[in-house]
């Protein structure tokens, strides 16, 4: 397994791949020096950044926001990824929005969780089937890495040096994203009925962008776009509130890793059979390490 | 007796939690996690046997704890019928269950999805474990530095 770091979009992107390749891969050949796939993905971050960033005063998106480029007139791929930011806009009623307080248009909150999918993407077209990819605390994973799993800690809120769980991500769930109201960006904001004890949201999903929109939509909405996500979406969800105190929904306790002497009686809570519950999504085998 | 009779408060207590927790408005620390009421291994309403001829109160060094389990009663609430099992170690409440969400319709699955309270105990994993990565709200890159993934990254640690 290898580690590769580079800075993008203000942050650090950590890729971890598995020695194996599918030799089958349209890239394939390439795959026998990653520095390929991991340059392909550089140019992911890098193209994005550029044509997205608030913070440089020459991107596309700080030309429209500054007015000199009518949002008519931009790029197909900026008019697309508007029209998926008010698409996520309408499923979470609102919480989350491509639009500041001021009217200006930010698309920040989707951007990177694009860029994660795409550089996915790049991966497997190398034939890199068992990877992680790691952007800021929003993570991507492919395959599972042999003779091990994909382990992931997701910080304490209160303390950043240490963790608060640990997760098993999988092909079934390969996408964790966590938002948090202390160091939200600009571009979480809060409505003003909002509760804010809501410090930190981890959502756990099938795709990078469902569970990166969904993880700001809850700590700018609070408990009722909580409520909303836990009933129409397929997703795992911990909140951390302001106090400490957590909350979970049954998906995500079936994905925490458990520790091996397990109490008893909590352990009762992770035995399957949900058949007259929700069509939860819950795995019939949550992922249990022996 | 004196455990028997704590028990069924507590019964009484923790089933008012859960109506009030599917009502959307207790706030509370008892976990209450939705499970199957299958395959619970059940002590029903048996009391731990009381030695009379010693000492009523179990001391501290004793070995092993004894946990029984306890069904309350039916409870109807807006999302349908509720029972709870209730968890006692050593005569504490460590755990109450919700049995049966007995209506099947919309509002009750919703329910049933939706985010509850957990103990920070009970997601605490092995500390042994693998991490490969961590997830937290975004750092940026100076913050990368002093981060948890930074030193993961560092040693090259896959698990």
């Amino acid at each position: 397994m290898s580690v590769n770091t580079f800075e993008s979009m203000g942050t650090v992107i950590s890729i971890r791949l598995a020695p194996d390749v599918d030799t089958e891969a349209p890239d394939a050949a390439r795959a026998i020096a990653p520095a390929h796939a991991l340059a392909d993905i550089r140019r992911v971050f890098d193209d994005l950044d550029r044509r997205f960033s608030l913070y440089d005063p020459a991107s596309e998106l700080s030309l429209i926001a500054d007015g000199s480029l009518p949002l008519s007139g931009s790029s197909p791929e900026m008019r697309g990824a508007y029209a998926d930011a008010l698409g996520w806009r309408e499923r979470t009623n609102g919480a989350f929005t491509p639009h500041r307080p001021d009217g200006v248009l930010d698309l920040s909150g989707l951007v990177k969780s694009v860029a994660i999918e795409r550089a996915g993407r790049v991966l497997e077209r190398h034939g890199h089937r068992v990877f992680s990819i790691n952007a800021g605390g929003d993570i991507l994973t492919g395959g599972v890495p042999r003779e091990s799993a994909w382990i992931t800690g997701i910080t304490d809120a209160g303390d950043r040096t240490g963790l608060l769980t640990q997760v098993t991500l999988s092909p079934g769930w390969p996408a964790v994203a966590t938002s948090g109201s202390a160091e939200r960006g600009n571009h979480i904001w809060l409505r003003p009925d909002t509760d804010r004890s809501f410090r930190q949201a981890t959502v756990i999903a099938e795709s990078i962008v469902t569970a990166d929109v969904l993880a700001t939509a809850i700590i700018a909405g609070g408990q009722t776009t909580l409520d909303h996500v836990t009933d129409r979406f397929p997703v795992a969800v911990l909140v951390q509130l302001a106090g400490g105190a957590l909350l979970a929904n049954p998906a995500f306790r079936a994905l925490i890793v458990r520790r091996p002497d397990g109490r008893q009686s909590l352990d009762l809570t992770t035995e399957p059979s949900h058949d007259d519950a929700a069509p939860s999504p819950v795995p019939e085998s949550p992922e249990r390490p022996a | 007796m004196r455990r028997s009779s704590t028990a069924i408060v507590g019964v009484g207590s923790a089933a008012v939690l859960v109506a009030g927790w599917l009502a959307g408005s207790a706030r509370f620390t008892t976990d209450l996690p939705v499970a199957p009421a299958t395959q619970l291994p059940i002590a029903e309403k048996t009391p731990p046997p009381t030695d009379a001829g010693t000492s009523p109160l179990p001391t501290p060094t004793e070995a092993a704890p004894v946990v029984v389990a306890f069904n309350g009663p039916v409870i109807e609430t807006k999302y349908g019928s509720v029972q709870v099992q209730v968890v006692l170690t050593d005569g504490a409440i460590t755990d109450a269950i919700a049995l049966t969400l007995t209506d099947s319709s919309e509002t009750s699955v919703e329910v049933s999805a939706r985010a509850a309270p957990i103990l920070r105990e009970e997601v605490l994993a092995a500390q042994s474990a693998g991490v490969s990565n961590v997830t937290g709200a975004t750092y940026t890159t100076q913050a990368y530095l002093s981060s948890v993934q930074s030193a993961l990254d560092a040693a090259g640690f896959m698990g």
